[in-house]
């Protein structure tokens, strides 16, 4: 039990923190980042290019090249959530970095946003 | 008022483990990334609720209203940047936050509930950003929307939810009124309660490790 310490006031403090810092960012932040808006909607007006919301931005990227790579990111997700029962990522006692029990694991991770 | 500041107090102490690991409490471990995008999530809220009491969701009122919140209600402009502005670091913060759960192993047994509570999360997180594009009605919102609608056209059973989302055509008065009640109330509160679950599992797994 020595490992372990109270939440209060150890964790809450740095929830506290975080929680301070981050809506002070924003308060701040939002005097000089403008929200865009553009002219009223016009169907008839196409603006090229025609560009998606930027979270959504690679996989227009991607299914660009062909309208079969949304299996690519579908079968990417599917692996990401059953991730816990696939025989690549075992049971472990400790959290750590990059750790070398789920090599392929972190490969998959960090490459497959670059790939997309 | 003294009961109340420690009713909250004690509701949101509830909400975490009683105790948590000293090693875990390593800025370099979690940099907080739940509970940033948790906070910037809060943000959201606060400000969209006061974005509705202008806001009208129809086709021809929606960016006049707009204009009206960017120039005619008292800090309407700094309220839309603000929630613009929490949208985009919420979306950020949690793609990180996932990136750190994968990359530290956290989302491993005996977590693995957690770990798919905080993916539907994600990804209803998306789908609350995409929705929300639609909103303003401007050029930017429609193109972007129909492009985004393009794409879901493009996934298997994407034409039926394609007529499910947009009954009339992208902008028009049903298509608008179902983006904005999935904007404003179905798709927040999902993601409340199931945010509720995420740290009631954080709570639960207090003895699990790897922790939070």
């Amino acid at each position: 039990m020595s490992d372990y310490v109270k939440s209060s006031p150890h964790f809450f403090r740095i929830v506290k923190i975080s929680f301070v810092a981050l809506t002070i960012a924003l308060l701040v932040l939002a005097f000089f980042i403008t929200a865009p808006l553009q002219g009223p909607a016009d169907i008839s007006n196409v603006p090229n290019p025609s560009k998606s919301a930027w979270f959504l931005m690679w996989t227009q990227e991607l299914v660009s090249y062909s309208n079969l790579m949304v299996y690519s990111i579908l079968g990417l997700g599917l692996v990401f959530f059953f991730l816990p029962w696939l025989p690549i990522s075992p049971t472990a006692d400790r959290a750590s970095w990059l750790g070398k029990d789920q090599k392929i694991v972190n490969i998959i991770t960090i490459v497959s946003p670059n790939i997309a | 008022m003294n009961k109340d500041d420690d009713f909250v107090k004690e509701f949101v102490k509830h909400l975490f483990p009683r105790v948590v690991l000293r090693s875990n409490l390593r800025l370099t471990y979690t940099f907080c990334l739940g509970g940033l995008a948790f906070t910037a999530f809060l943000v959201l809220i606060l400000t969209g609720a006061m974005l509705l009491f202008h806001y009208q969701p129809s086709t021809t009122g929606a960016f006049k209203s707009i204009l009206y919140i960017e120039n005619s209600v008292p800090g309407g402009w700094y309220i839309r940047n603000l929630h613009r502005l929490a949208s985009n670091f919420f979306l950020i913060l949690l793609f990180l936050h996932t990136l750190r759960v994968l990359l530290t192993g956290a989302y491993r047994k005996p977590r693995e509930l957690n770990w798919c509570i905080g993916f539907v999360l994600l990804c209803l997180a998306l789908f609350e950003g995409y929705t929300g594009y639609l909103l303003p009605m401007d050029q930017l919102a429609l193109w972007a929307t129909q492009t985004g609608m393009n794409l879901l056209g493009t996934l298997p059973f994407g034409d039926m939810l394609r007529s499910f989302l947009v009954p009339d055509d992208i902008g028009q008065p049903m298509s608008l009124i179902r983006f904005y009640v999935l904007h404003i109330a179905l798709i927040p509160l999902s993601m409340l309660i199931l945010c509720m679950l995420h740290f009631y599992q954080i709570r639960k797994q207090k003895g699990a490790l790897p922790y939070l």
